[in-house]
């Protein structure tokens, strides 16, 4: 690659890495696999195929890259754009079942919300599971003899993941501060107030998961963040340009700007706290229609959160960690008995066909207008129902 | 969590895909639906629309009378394409399925027309072919297939025009509808190596638009 395109390159997948980016789809070799070799499915975000590509390097294995329209799995699953559907249209036509003799297909575990195994399984013969939830463990999982071990089920957030979080937050809240205070207090100044909400976030990241985002406990965080940030700018600034009342005005209002820019979703870019503003303001929470579930657990398999577990003596699943949910709808989308649905803190219920027609879609106006043209309230009422007919 | 901020700014709600249609297409988009179905549709018809979106096509059709069947694997855009034929009174069967997945929905010989829009550019070259040979196993001998979609203008010269004017509609295509269009070139030729006789191909006056028709032979 020209020195330019490594450039390019390297933008795409740090600072403008929230932008979606495809590669083509279609079957990928990895190293020189055979008739038995593992098929493995991936979304087509280049960035994730180059991950996996050099992961998984030394390994023989079968790369089914589904269109998930550029957008990383779980997000692409979250928001409709990796489908059963798009698993099957990559399984038929990429010819994979006349390159091997098995008919195993191991999905991401983060594509559960968005893919239902078992449409995949009816309409293609294939046998399909769900491998970890995380790239960088499938290697193991592969040495293991394609064994998923729990720990691997769960969500991390790593040192490093956080930040690159960090990174993606800072520039955009540190640059529209930077203008403002440039054009009143000058260049000094800007930076000082910049960098210390760079500071601030940064350190907020490398203090996760010890800081409360959920909840209005979360508002500690973020006017912990802006008291200190405000400190951090207004004694720097002092330092150089003495005490000066507009500075400290203008450094602190800032900082509580920046912080409030932060408040408008920072739990929902990470792995570990659910979105806070699809709910707007209005919560939901997981129910378990207990006299429905039969057992089959499927939604343990599925939660990156460790929140349901399966009760032996019961033979029956159980919320065991609530406040860990993230809402991420995986449990409700695979559930084969529709015994798990959200309900909201006004009563009213997000149904799993709801969740099934249009995912975690909630921003999109779904949760307004959608239900009352086409979903009935039978559909509602049947969710909170015993048994289904 | 990487592509979050896409995904809220242009998570693609379906009525948003209907509105951006609009825009993009300055009114024309509807125009473009009654052509189609006034070529194909009529009473009692039996007609498979691949692709359907919310449904602008296949109600068209259903309004001349014919018996529409709406194929979209968007259960999102089937769940507005519901509610537009509800509101109007208008009967229409509704299959969310992939375009990979008419082999399990659609029975041989069980449409008259089979009519397609804007979806073909959204396909793999082996999508394509696989959705063609599926259409033509789905009509009936001597039903017809309809498609509709973007094409590159074939003088040089119009074709770099054609370049530069389409530059800001595909950004725009992209952050109102957030889709992107690959136009066609060469669609009625993989439409006769699918298996189609008299194909044509036609060319609106502004020529960004292609319209590709044939017929299932009899000889089958
Ligand atoms: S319990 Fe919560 S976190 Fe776990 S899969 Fe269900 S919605 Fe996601």
């Amino acid at each position: 690659m020209t020195l330019p395109g490594r450039f390019l390159a390297w933008l795409r997948d740090t600072l403008l890495r929230m932008f979606p980016h495809a590669t083509r789809p279609g079957l990928r070799a990895i190293g020189r696999p055979g008739p038995n070799a593992p098929v493995l499915l991936s979304g087509n975000f280049t960035l994730t195929v180059d991950r996996l590509t050099r992961v998984l390097r030394g390994r023989d294995a079968w790369l089914l890259v589904a269109d998930s329209h550029g957008i990383n799995v779980w997000c692409a699953a979250g928001g409709g754009h990796l489908t059963h559907h798009d698993v099957i249209a990559v399984l038929r036509s990429s010819g994979i079942g006349e390159r091997v003799e098995h008919r195993h297909l191991w999905l991401p575990q983060l594509a559960a919300t968005g893919v239902e195994r078992r449409i995949v399984q009816e309409r293609t013969g294939w046998r399909v599971g769900w491998g970890p939830a995380r790239l960088e463990d499938l290697p193991a999982f592969l040495d293991r003899g394609q064994r998923v071990k729990h720990s691997e089920r769960l969500m991390r957030f790593p040192l490093w993941e956080r930040m690159e979080m960090a990174l993606l937050w800072a520039p955009a809240t540190t640059a529209i501060a930077a203008v403002v205070l440039w054009s009143l207090l000058g260049a000094t100044t800007a930076f000082i107030g910049a960098g210390s909400i760079a500071v601030v976030i940064f350190a907020i990241f490398a203090a996760l998961p010890r800081l409360p985002l959920w909840g209005g406990s979360r508002w500690f965080t973020y006017a912990g963040g802006a008291v200190v940030a405000s400190l951090l700018a207004i004694t720097a600034d002092m330092a150089l340009h003495g005490p000066n009342l507009l500075h400290i005005g203008v450094l602190g209002a800032a900082s509580t700007i920046a912080m409030l820019v932060l408040s408008l979703d920072l739990a929902g870019t990470t792995p570990l706290y659910p979105s806070t503003i699809n709910t707007r303001g209005n919560r939901f929470d997981l129910v378990l229609n207990a006299e429905r579930c039969t057992g089959v657990a499927d939604c343990v398999q599925v939660c990156p959160r460790d929140v349901l577990a399966m009760d032996g003596k019961l033979r029956r699943v159980r919320i065991q960690r609530p406040d860990a949910c993230i809402r991420c709808g995986a449990c409700v989308v695979q559930c084969p008995e529709d015994a798990l649905f959200f309900r909201f803190a006004d009563g009213r219920t997000l149904s799993p066909t709801q969740i099934r027609a249009t995912r975690m879609n909630m921003l999109g106006r779904r949760a307004v207008v959608l239900p009352a043209k086409t979903l009935s309230t039978e559909d509602q009422a049947a969710a909170e129902a015993p048994r289904r007919d | 969590m990487s592509s979050y901020v896409y995904m809220k700014l242009l998570e693609s709600t379906p009525e948003r895909y209907d509105r951006g249609m609009r825009i993009l297409s300055g009114n024309t988009i509807d125009g473009l639906w009654e052509e189609l179905a006034k070529r194909i549709a009529g009473p009692g018809i039996r007609v498979l629309d691949i692709g359907c979106g919310t449904g602008g096509v296949t109600l068209a059709c259903a309004r001349r009378g014919a018996r529409v069947t709406g194929l979209d694997k968007d259960a999102g855009m089937l769940a507005v394409a519901r509610a537009k034929a509800q509101a109007e009174g208008l009967t229409a069967t509704w299959v969310e399925a992939g375009v990979m997945e008419l082999e399990d929905e659609v029975a041989p010989s069980s449409f008259d027309a089979v009519v397609s829009s804007l979806a073909m550019s959204e396909l793999l070259p082996e999508e394509r072919a696989y959705a063609l040979r599926q259409a033509r196993e789905a009509l009936v001998p001597g039903g017809r297939l309809l498609l509709a979609d973007e094409a590159a203008p074939i003088t040089p010269l119009g074709r770099l025009g054609w370049r530069l004017r389409r530059a800001p509609r595909a950004a725009l295509t992209w952050i109102l509808t957030g889709q992107r269009t690959h136009p066609m070139d060469g669609l009625a030729e993989e439409v006769r190596a699918a298996g189609f006789v008299d194909v044509e191909e036609e060319r609106a006056p502004a020529g960004d638009f292609i319209l590709v028709s044939a017929r299932r032979g009899r000889d089958t």
